[in-house]
Formats: structure tokens, C-alpha cells, sequence
């Protein structure tokens, strides 16, 4: 006879859809090494809040709420938001900590209004998208998690293809500028890239503390080495572990949003790093 | 709309009303405070301690506190105190950066937060989609008796920290304006920089609390930045851009009040929107700064250069003799026919010739040209046919000041460096 909360961390479902999330996971950690190097580690925040009006977008524009539509949904509008931020910055005199304040507060609250709308203009089954705010990875299928799996072993082949490029990059943009190589399409590559992984983590993370999938872990990871290889697997690991943590406590009680599970998982990940890792010299990584 | 003005009117007026007037003085106490974050450029600290209270309000809140009293207050300037902390002792004791340690933590903070109130579930006045998107709905229902009126808590709440914070602000003025514009020299000059820029942190901690039934954590991001930053680009002095931004604030927070009502969406979503319309806006219209009149400005300046050329070309044209024509471009003959209708050129049997108008325009441009040659003939070491493409450019750009000041330190009469004589100031 085992406890009802073992047996609810142990059912099939709940394990298959740790199984994708723990996929996300690994590949947010790797792809958020990536921007942190870059010393963009915030990049994926304004492209996060994005996502909910995306979701809501995706169903409005085709009337389905199968998991890959929504997040394509989000994709688009996560592109859309890094987009509007290089608008700002090239046609305005705004300067860019403020144009990511204003992508993160006006898209997600356009994002709040069309989920707040959608039931109450009477389109059938556009409740529950208010899942994606916090996540909800009961709600994950076995489909939908293969589908995140795919998405993030895409996500870490492209950076095993690109790491070279990426970091010479993030390292010293001067001299790979200099050298001829296209900067701006490597730090688009790597801004995609962190969307990518922004979007597949919505369902089980949510659009508000997605960002921390993408930061938390490579930060920590940083504590602990100064290689890049030796980061990224470090940083990808511990999401792992954080993402499936989070969705295992989350299972063991109905209405327990995972989000935040993930993200205090990961948060004791880092605190630990803190403690047992010996201090290194300021240098500002 | 008008059904809704009328309503407003109505019985409902009374709940309408004060949901209305509580948006208002809490859009207006954030946007003031954020004014001054980004001119400060922390409008990203802003939305971190937006998220990062959040616990300090939860805790107090399961505590016993009510919603706008003074413990969640309390709770949430505690809360923004240890992100502080916590961030400035990530960076001195872990090297983690500034906004990488910021990451770390808000999100950690918010995660906390929520984390409570869903494992604290039902019964301490707070769950977890208000937390996020306000509920401006239930606002009037929670009131207090003030002189035998019911007054809604959260409008006494915002109304007392947006008169703290205006009373602050008028108090600091100078100050602030110090502070963001030159900390070094603020600092140097022996004011307390350190205390105004907690001041400022104390403030936004304030301002959220107060925010936080009404609009939700993620709208007040939307109002400290949005409206400060439209502010920012439709005027200049600092006094200024405050006011604006509290003025865009309350229409933006009236306006996305009824739009919601209307298509019964969120209120704090639909503020939100109409903030960023708001700030499309002031990006497009500007009267200085904006998208269209750069453009106009732009396109003004493209089709003097194209006139200026017509008129250059037929004076030289006429110098040696040869019949010249407006330029066959587009732009060039549509600036000929400009000119003939202005009557600066007029068209002869013996081809385009320049009025005596348009021939005194012509020298100018003309005389600027070969000035400036005849100067970089003097102090810059350039070969004589190099001199041509930048005084074609800066020809169309110097005054009849700048030309007789180089004209005095070259000595009158003079000629440019491929011996043609320079034209007369008119």
C-alpha cells in the first residue's frame, strides 16, 4: 500500500508528461547558458510575457486548442515581441530597458484581456487557456510531450552546430564582427533560440515565470565552472532535474500550479551552488 | 460608448465610479514614481520589485492582514528590501551580474508567492489569477465608512500613497532631477544619493502595494513604464514628462476601464492595451521626436537639397555658357516644376533660364559650395578633385553666417581651389 501522493507522482501520465517537461528543461538550461554568456540573460522575458497573447491568438485564428497549434500561437508572438523591442529601439529614442518594460507590460496585458474575453464572447471551448499563466503539467498528453521532446532536441542540436560561432560571439563581438562574421544573425539565432525554449516550456512553467528556466539554471551552473561545454551540460542538467521536481510535487495535489514548483526547485538548486561552491573572484560573469 | 457613459450615469455609477477612481489614482501614483525609473534607466528594477513583493504581501495577508492595510504594506517593503539585498549580495559574494542576479531573483520571489497562496488556497483574500491580473471589479465592494460615505479601501489606500508620493516628489524635485541626470556629480556635491535612490526603491515598493488589488502585479509593470516612456518622448524637461505621464496614466486607466466594460474583457488587460495605444501614439506623433515628423523633416530636407541642386546647376550652367536642364531625375524635375511655379526659373525658347530670384538663391548655394572648397583647400590635406562630394553636401546646410565668417578668415574676393570665382553674399 503506498501513500496516495507516491502513487499519484508514479502514475503513467504523470511521468510521461515529467518525461517532456524534463526534455524542456534540459534544452531551456542549455539555450539560457547561451544568452547569459551573451550578457543578455533577460532576453527571453519580453518574448515570455508575449506568449498568452499568442496562445489566445492561435485559438482565435483557427478555433483549436490542440497543444502544438497554441504554441505555435506563442512562438509567433514571442518573435512578434522581440521583434516590436528592435522596432523601438531603431525608430524611437526610448531607450531599451524601458522598451522591454513596455513588451512586457502591454503584451501580456493584451494577452489577460483575450483570455479573460474568449469565454465570455461565447467561443466554445476557450476556457482553461489561463493554465498557460502558471502551468499546468497534468495537462500534458503523451502527444503534447513527445511534441516538447522534439522541440528541445532541435533546440540543443542547432547549439551543438552553432556553439563555435555562438560563443566567439559572446565572448567578443568585436572580433567576430571584425572578422566577418554576421553578428546580428547569431544573436538573432540565439534570441530565436531562447523563445524556442520560452514556448515549449509554457505549458508546464507558464508565461510569467518562464524566464526563470532560461536563467536560473545557467546562472547557477556558472558558479560551479568556467568552460563553456562543461556550462552548458551543467546548466542543462540542473533544469532538467528542476523541471521534473516541480512536476512531480505539482502532481501530488489537484490545483497545485506547477510554475512555480519548477522555478523554486531550480532557485534550490542555485542556493545550494551558492553554499557548497568555494568562492570564486569577483569578475562579474 | 455612449451606452456605457449612460450606464455610467446611471444606477450602476456609484460602482463604476469608484472602480474608476481607484484605477486612476493608483495609474497615477505609479506612473509619477515611474517617471523617474526610467529617466533612471531602472525600469527593468521596477518590474522585478513589482514581482518581487508579492510574498511579503502573501505572508502578511495570511497573517490577518487586509488587502491595502498597513501590514501588507509593511510586508511588501520587506519584501522588496531583502530583493535589494539579495541581489547586491549575489553580486559580492557570487560574481553573478547585476541583471543576470536580478533574474534569479525576482522570479524566485514571485514563484514564492504564488507558491503560498496556491498551497494556502481559499480564505486569505487573495488568489492566484487577481494576484496577477487585479480584479478592479471588486474594488467597491470592500469599503470603509468615511463621514457616513462608504468609501472603497483601495481608493483610500491609492489615494494616500499617491498624495505621499506627489507631497515626496514636490519635496525632492531638484534632487531627483540632480540624482538622474549626473549621480556622480550629485554625489560629488555632497547630496544624499544613496538615500534618494532608496527613496526612490521605497516608493515603487509603495506604489505597487497600493496597485496590486486593483490592477495586479503584471499591470502595474505596464504603468510605472508606459506611460513615463510615451511622456519621455513628447516632451523634455523632467516636471514635464511626470505630469504628462500621470495625465496618460488616468486617460489611459479611464479609457481601458470602459473598453473593458464594453467587451467585457479584464480591466487591468485592456488598461494595459491602451497604455501601449497611447505610447504608439506619442512613438508616431511627437512633435519633435515622432516617427512622422522625422519623416517630414527628412523629406522636407531631401526636397530642398533636390531644389537647391535645379538651381545650382542652371547658375553654373549660365557661368559657362552651356544650356543646362533640370536633372532628369524624378525628384529633379518634379523640383523644376516647383521652382517655375515659385518663379525661381522660368523656360525660354533658348532653354531653362533662372529668374533674378532664383539666380540670387542660386548664388547662395553656389557661393557656400566654393567657400567650403576654398576652406578644406586651406586646412585639409585633401587633392583638389576631392574637395567637390563634401562641399556638395554641406552647401545645402551653411548659413549666411557661417559663409561670412569663413569668407573673413579666407579674405574677400577670393576664389575656390579650381579657380572660379566666388559669388557675392546677396
Amino acid at each position: 500500500m503506498t501513500a496516495p501522493w507516491l502513487s499519484a507522482m508514479t502514475a503513467p501520465n504523470t511521468l510521461v508528461a515529467a518525461g517532456g517537461v524534463a526534455a524542456v528543461g534540459f534544452a531551456a538550461g542549455v539555450v539560457g547558458s547561451l544568452a547569459l554568456l551573451r550578457k543578455r540573460p533577460l532576453v527571453g522575458d519580453a518574448a515570455a510575457h508575449a506568449t498568452l497573447a499568442g496562445v489566445a491568438g492561435g485559438f482565435l485564428a483557427t478555433g483549436r486548442r490542440d497543444l502544438p497549434t497554441l504554441l505555435a500561437g506563442a512562438f509567433v508572438a514571442a518573435l512578434a515581441a522581440l521583434g516590436v523591442l528592435v522596432l523601438i529601439r531603431r525608430f524611437t529614442r526610448t531607450r531599451d530597458d524601458a522598451a522591454t518594460g513596455i513588451v512586457i507590460g502591454v503584451s501580456f496585458g493584451l494577452g489577460i484581456a483575450l483570455v479573460s474575453g474568449l469565454p465570455r464572447w461565447g467561443l466554445a471551448g476557450s476556457g482553461g487557456l489561463e493554465q498557460f499563466l502558471l502551468g499546468h503539467a497534468a495537462a500534458i498528453t503523451g502527444r503534447d510531450a513527445a511534441v516538447l521532446a522534439g522541440v528541445s532536441l532541435a533546440a540543443v542540436l542547432v547549439v551543438a552546430a552553432a556553439v563555435k560561432e555562438i560563443t566567439l560571439v559572446a565572448f567578443d563581438a568585436a572580433f567576430a564582427a571584425a572578422g566577418g562574421w554576421p553578428v546580428d544573425w547569431i544573436d538573432a539565432l540565439v534570441a530565436a533560440l531562447v523563445a524556442a525554449m520560452v514556448v515549449a516550456g509554457l505549458p508546464a512553467v507558464g508565461a510569467v515565470l518562464v524566464t526563470a528556466l532560461v536563467v536560473i539554471p545557467p546562472v547557477a551552473a556558472r558558479l560551479w565552472t568556467d568552460r563553456v561545454a562543461a556550462m552548458l551540460m551543467l546548466a542543462g542538467l540542473f533544469g532538467l532535474v528542476a523541471a521534473v521536481v516541480g512536476t512531480l510535487v505539482s502532481a501530488t495535489r489537484p490545483g497545485l500550479a506547477t510554475g512555480p514548483l519548477v522555478v523554486l526547485s531550480a532557485a534550490t538548486i542555485f542556493a545550494v551552488s551558492l553554499v557548497v561552491v568555494p568562492r570564486r573572484r569577483q569578475e562579474g560573469s | 460608448m455612449t451606452a456605457a457613459l449612460a450606464s455610467l450615469a446611471g444606477g450602476e455609477w456609484s460602482l463604476h465610479g469608484w472602480a474608476l477612481a481607484t484605477a486612476a489614482v493608483t495609474a497615477a501614483a505609479c506612473s509619477l514614481v515611474g517617471t523617474l525609473l526610467v529617466v533612471r534607466r531602472m525600469s527593468l528594477f521596477g518590474d522585478a520589485l513589482a514581482h518581487a513583493v508579492l510574498p511579503g504581501i502573501v505572508v502578511a495577508a495570511l497573517a490577518g492582514g487586509r488587502p491595502g492595510g498597513p501590514a501588507v504594506f509593511a510586508g511588501a517593503l520587506a519584501a522588496a528590501l531583502v530583493t535589494v539585498w539579495l541581489t547586491q549580495a549575489l553580486r559580492a559574494a557570487g560574481g553573478v551580474a547585476e541583471d543576470a542576479g536580478s533574474g534569479v531573483v525576482f522570479t524566485t520571489m514571485f514563484a514564492l508567492g504564488v507558491a503560498l497562496v496556491t498551497a494556502a488556497g481559499r480564505g486569505a483574500h487573495l488568489d492566484a489569477a487577481c494576484i496577477l491580473a487585479g480584479d478592479l471589479t471588486f474594488v467597491p465592494f470592500d469599503t470603509i465608512d468615511l463621514a457616513g460615505l462608504p468609501v472603497p479601501r483601495a481608493f483610500i489606500g491609492g489615494g494616500l500613497v499617491l498624495s505621499l508620493l506627489v507631497a515626496a516628489a514636490w519635496a525632492t524635485w531638484k534632487l531627483q532631477v540632480f540624482t538622474a541626470f549626473d549621480a556622480a556629480a550629485a554625489r560629488a556635491a555632497g547630496l544624499p544619493v544613496a538615500a534618494v535612490t532608496g527613496g526612490l526603491l521605497a516608493a515603487t515598493a509603495l506604489a505597487t502595494v497600493a496597485s496590486f488589488q486593483a490592477v495586479g502585479a503584471i499591470l502595474v509593470v505596464a504603468l510605472l513604464v508606459v506611460p513615463a516612456a510615451a511622456a519621455e518622448l513628447l516632451v523634455r524637461r523632467l516636471h514635464h514628462v511626470a505630469f504628462v505621464a500621470m495625465l496618460l496614466a488616468i486617460v489611459g486607466a479611464c479609457l481601458g476601464y470602459l473598453a473593458a466594460w464594453r467587451w467585457s474583457v479584464n480591466e487591468a488587460g485592456a488598461i494595459a492595451v491602451v497604455l501601449g495605444l497611447e505610447y504608439l501614439a506619442a512613438a508616431f506623433l511627437a512633435p519633435e521626436d515622432g516617427i512622422v515628423a522625422r519623416a517630414l523633416a527628412a523629406a522636407g530636407f531631401r526636397w530642398r537639397v533636390a531644389c537647391e541642386d535645379v538651381l545650382a546647376a542652371l547658375w553654373r550652367g549660365e557661368e559657362s555658357g552651356a544650356a543646362a536642364a533640370p536633372s532628369a531625375t524624378l525628384r529633379g524635375r518634379a523640383a523644376g516644376l516647383w521652382l517655375r511655379a515659385a518663379g525661381d526659373i522660368e523656360r525660354t525658347a533658348a532653354g531653362w533660364r533662372l529668374t533674378p530670384r532664383g539666380r540670387r538663391d542660386a548664388e547662395m548655394v553656389v557661393r557656400s559650395h566654393r567657400l567650403w572648397e576654398a576652406w578644406l583647400g586651406r586646412h585639409v590635406e585633401l587633392p583638389t578633385d576631392h574637395l567637390h562630394p563634401p562641399a556638395e553636401w554641406v552647401e545645402h546646410h551653411l548659413g549666411a553666417g557661417v559663409r561670412q565668417r569663413i569668407e573673413a578668415e579666407l579674405g574677400a574676393g577670393g576664389s575656390d581651389p579650381h579657380g572660379s570665382s566666388i559669388p557675392p553674399e546677396a
